[in-house]
């Protein structure tokens, strides 16, 4: 020991090295003898690296570090795992990273299309035991295998089954395919969730093709719905107008018979007349008729039947002939 | 006091050399431990707990026990039909025998190559010698889906649309069969890599294809492809529409002239009963006295016609029979 040391030590004495040191000693063995579990974990306790024992929360205490060790669980807690999109920050408006994550999210479907879909699952460590000491990379490995299955489920279907009535079998499938292989590799986890999220199909112009065959849809309903509009509009008009030509014909009818009925009414008041006197009646109705012929408008010629040959003078000229009155 | 002291000091020291180099050390859960003397493996500890060596002559190597991944760069393969095609695998792996892993591959990173050699080599070969489609899908489910609805086009309440006859032969596309799939495939790569495997110490546990992808020039052909194929379906519903209105404007003529010519008809009919039953009251009355009704309807008729005429009378009419003859002309 060098001189300069061996001063300080007489200096400070070495009882008072040897009680910080024991301080030091009494406060590590205090320190990892004492642990806290929260309500969320549990803690797995190996002493000399061999299972021990399995604390729930609470206060808890065991030997001292290098004889025992505790490895906390947060078993409660669901776990999340998205692919093709990343929460930034979760809150009331969640904000999602702007960037793809084609890697994950790029599929082929059964009828060799290309499908873009994005997923979570959500999954809850239900033996910690496992969790801690079967698997290595545990993240990776879930990760890996609800990879490959979500693809394996895409691979297997039509692109349209995809995006529409498939959805929920592809959940349902591949949380029951996750967790028989997490299972077999004994993860010690249960997965709660699969949910599809988002199915488009590739961004650009592959995915406005399909936007427009629901604004061909569209376009057909309202197509349709103009013939509809057409057609509602000119048939109860037709029909107006048929009902109208119809009572144009009743009262045609009615009109027909009235007159007919009153023409022979008067006739046969006349004829009733006639028989009682037959020829002043018959002279009287000649000569009243010619009165009435003949004494409106333009003055009439009057020639005389005997006049052969006679050309009649208005053909020559304006002049008038009083005639024989 | 001063004893206590020294006692103390003694146990943290014996301890610290205990902890340094001594006789002692741990296997823990999900780890194994091999032991080595002078280069020669004496014994291999699986176990966990507090395990006994010889100080400062044997020494330990552990490796662990837990599944661990392994994945592979995704790689760009020609499949049967030579379309290349990206598939991305992964591989779970475990050390079942660490005597031959440590006499074998040392290292994980050792192990990582190796099962790149094996693993790739697999992937390759069965890929080449399988139809995309095989590759793809797994079963043939995709002829099983019933197809109803894919575009949902039931969009009035009173009737739904049914879809335009055009648009079924996508609904109704039957493809073809595998016969293996992807399952089955990864389960060849796996029963072939496995027979290397042991040699190394290592158990593989599975082989997984992670992603298949389209090369970059494929995906531009099927991008275009499926363009084209929404194109189709676009336009059929649009035919469909024009072709239902044209329906729908037919019907509506077809019924206006239904309505129309319905109407001619009765109104017609109505008409001709009422000319009808018209004659019958005039022919009843006249022919009570046909020769009165002769002179009367002359009479009526002159009366009504005689105006419209530019006149010039003879007096030949019995009219003037008087006029040269006060006794009337005989």
């Amino acid at each position: 020991m060098p001189n300069a040391q061996k001063r300080q030590a007489q200096r400070f004495g070495t009882r008072t090295i040897v009680t910080v040191l024991i301080f030091i000693v009494i406060l590590f063995v205090l320190l990892s003898s004492v642990y806290i579990v929260d309500q969320t974990e549990q803690a797995v306790v190996l002493r000399f690296g061999r299972y021990a024992r399995l604390s729930e929360p609470g206060l808890h205490f065991k030997m001292f570090f290098p004889i025992e060790r505790k490895y906390k669980v947060p078993t409660q807690v669901v776990l999340k795992e998205e692919f093709g999109f990343r929460t930034e920050r979760a809150g009331v408006a969640t904000i999602y990273s702007a960037l793809d994550f084609p890697d994950e999210s790029v599929m082929l479907t059964g009828d060799l299309n290309i499908v873009d879909v994005e997923w979570i699952i959500q999954y809850r460590i239900v033996d910690p035991m496992k969790w801690l000491f079967k698997v290595e990379d545990q993240r990776k490995t879930i990760k890996d295998i609800s990879q490959s299955i979500i693809n394996l489920l895409v691979g297997d279907r039509a692109i349209f089954d995809v995006i529409g009535a498939e959805r929920e079998m592809i959940q349902m499938q591949g949380q029951r395919m996750m967790n028989e292989l997490f299972d077999k590799y004994e993860l010690g986890i249960r997965v709660t969730t699969v949910k599809l999220q988002n199915i488009v199909p590739p961004k650009g112009a592959v995915q406005n093709a399909f936007e427009d065959v629901n604004k061909a849809i569209q376009d057909r309903s309202r197509l349709i719905n103009e013939g509809k509009q057409a057609y509602n509009e000119a048939i109860p008009k037709a029909k107006g107008e048929a009902e109208r030509v119809i009572q144009d014909a009743e009262g045609y009818a009615v009109e027909r018979v009235n007159r007919a009925e009153g023409d022979v009414a008067r006739f046969l008041n006349v004829l009733e007349e006639f028989n009682r006197n037959p020829q002043v009646t018959r002279t009287r109705l000649y000569y009243e008729m010619f009165e009435e012929v003949f004494l409106e408008g333009e003055k009439t010629d009057l020639i005389d039947k005997n006049l052969k040959n006679f050309v009649p003078f208005k053909s020559l000229g304006e002049g008038r002939t009083g005639g024989a009155q | 006091m001063k004893k206590f002291f020294i006692i103390f000091g003694i146990i943290i020291v014996a301890l610290i050399i205990i902890l340094a180099g001594g006789p002692l050390f741990v296997v823990q859960e999900g780890r194994q431990a091999v032991i080595i003397r002078f280069g020669k493996i004496i014994r291999v500890e699986t176990d966990a707990g507090l395990k006994v060596k010889t100080p400062f002559v044997d020494r330990v190597r552990k490796y662990t026990k837990r599944i661990q991944s392994w994945d592979g760069e995704a790689q760009r393969l020609p499949t049967a039909e030579n379309q290349f095609i990206w598939v991305d695998t992964t591989a779970r792996w475990l050390i079942n025998d660490a005597k031959k892993f440590y006499e074998s591959v040392q290292t994980v990173e050792q192990a990582h190559s190796r099962l790149d050699d094996v693993i790739d080599s697999e992937v390759r070969k069965i890929i080449s010698r399988n139809s995309l489609r095989e590759a793809v899908r797994d079963s043939n489910v995709i002829n099983a889906i019933e197809r109803r609805d894919v575009y949902q086009t039931t969009t009035t309440e009173e009737e739904s649309v049914e879809m335009p006859v055009s648009l079924t032969m996508y609904t109704e596309t039957k493809y073809e069969d595998i016969e293996k799939g992807r399952s089955e495939l990864s389960d060849e790569m796996l029963a072939e890599a496995k027979k290397v495997t042991p040699q190394y110490g290592i158990t593989l546990i599975d082989i997984v294809v992670r992603q298949i992808k389209y090369s970059d020039d494929l995906t531009e052909s099927v991008y275009n492809r499926m363009i084209k194929e929404r194109n189709q379906i676009a336009q059929a519903f649009r035919s469909d529409g024009e072709g239902k209105k044209a329906v729908w404007v037919g019907k509506m003529e077809k019924e206006r002239r239904s309505i129309q010519s319905g109407a001619y008809r009765e109104a017609e009919s109505i008409k001709g009963e009422a000319d009808a039953r018209a004659a019958a009251i005039y022919a009843e009355a006249y022919r009570k006295n046909p020769e009165f009704y002769a002179f009367w309807k002359s009479v009526e008729s002159y009366r009504k016609m005689l105006p419209k005429f530019n006149k010039t009378l003879t007096t030949e009419p019995d009219y003037f029979n008087y006029l040269y003859n006060f006794q009337g002309r005989r």
